[in-house]
């Protein structure tokens, strides 16, 4: 599948929920021309952010909400989102569904030379064990949703990587929002690499693109359902 | 008989707990069976809890609250 380049990330997010409210295995890599910051849809139920989202609209990074797990992740035209829609009723627990996603990242990276690894990486923005991380510095960050569908449990595996470095005007606003989520945090800028730093051709990226959805594709073949398999 | 509404046991194999990030019925609310009611949060991954039958509502671990694997945290009568 082609990569999907949207004008807003609002479109990206609702593309995500489509796929998953249809339920049917796929893979694909999107990027948005304009900037956003996604949150989880539970930080907005909290009054006291108000605020901080409107601070952060008058900054040019306007707040959208996912219903997935997380935290804020900065998202616009440096951001490559990989999202992977999996049955979960066969046995894909959580743990699955990360190694799953963090093993396409992996193998795409082998597949340019670059050695990298799992776990968390203390000061890096929506801090996980299930980071991609290259030189104990954070690449990509994950997380998932899990639903009912229609034909069972499915699961919506994302994992968000920045390909450029974050604008630094960014990092107070994100520290304003976090802290007005009740998730106070004290990020440090240099626990995070981006993908121009791994890849500096901007000819290779699409190549990494493409690269992660036939990872991602064939992890996921394992997991497609008996009946999806069957049609 | 009641239904109970369990955090389902077999999602994540470590011993991680939950939050319950949002009820979307109230405590007393008629609800259909299948419908969307809670929403738990737990190592990043946001997971969707539906009645599994339909009646009357009765919460037992509130929003916000920290449930473990398989614990009971409402009810449907």
């Amino acid at each position: 599948m082609k990569p999907w380049h949207f004008e807003h990330v609002a479109e990206g997010l609702a593309v995500e929920e489509e796929a998953l409210s249809e339920g049917v295995s796929t893979v694909f890599t999107w990027t948005a021309h304009h900037s956003a910051i996604v949150v989880p849809r539970a930080w907005t139920r909290r009054k006291a952010i108000a605020d901080a989202v409107f601070a952060c609209a008058n900054s040019g990074w306007p707040v959208l909400t996912r219903a997935s797990g997380g935290g804020a992740v900065p998202q616009g035209a440096e951001t490559v989102n990989l999202a992977i829609i999996a049955p979960a009723s066969s046995g894909l627990t959580l743990e699955a569904g990360y190694e799953l996603i963090c093993g396409a990242i992996h193998e795409a990276l082998r597949r340019f030379d670059i050695a990298s690894e799992t776990g968390a990486v203390p000061g890096a923005l929506c801090d996980g064990m299930w980071n991609v991380t290259v030189g104990g510095r954070k690449l990509a960050g994950t997380a998932q949703r899990r639903r009912a569908a229609l034909f069972g449990p499915v699961a919506l595996i994302h994992a968000a990587i920045f390909t450029n470095e974050l604008p630094e005007s960014l990092w107070p606003v994100l520290t304003g929002l976090h802290e007005a989520a009740g998730q106070p945090i004290e990020p440090n800028p240099a626990a995070h690499i981006h993908l121009g730093e791994l890849l500096p051709s901007a000819a290779a990226r699409p190549m990494f693109a493409g690269a992660l959805v036939r990872a991602a594709e064939e992890r996921l073949k394992p997991w497609r359902g008996t009946a999806e398999r069957a049609a | 008989m009641a239904t109970e509404i369990r955090i389902p046991d077999d999602l994540w194999d470590g011993d991680e707990e939950a939050v319950i990030t949002a009820w979307l019925a109230s405590d007393g609310a008629t609800v259909k069976e299948g419908a969307l009611i809670a929403e738990i949060m737990t190592a990043k991954v946001q997971y969707e809890i539906n009645a599994p039958a339909s009646g009357t509502l009765a919460i037992v671990k509130e929003q916000d609250g920290v449930a473990s694997k398989g614990e009971v945290i409402g009810q449907i009568s």
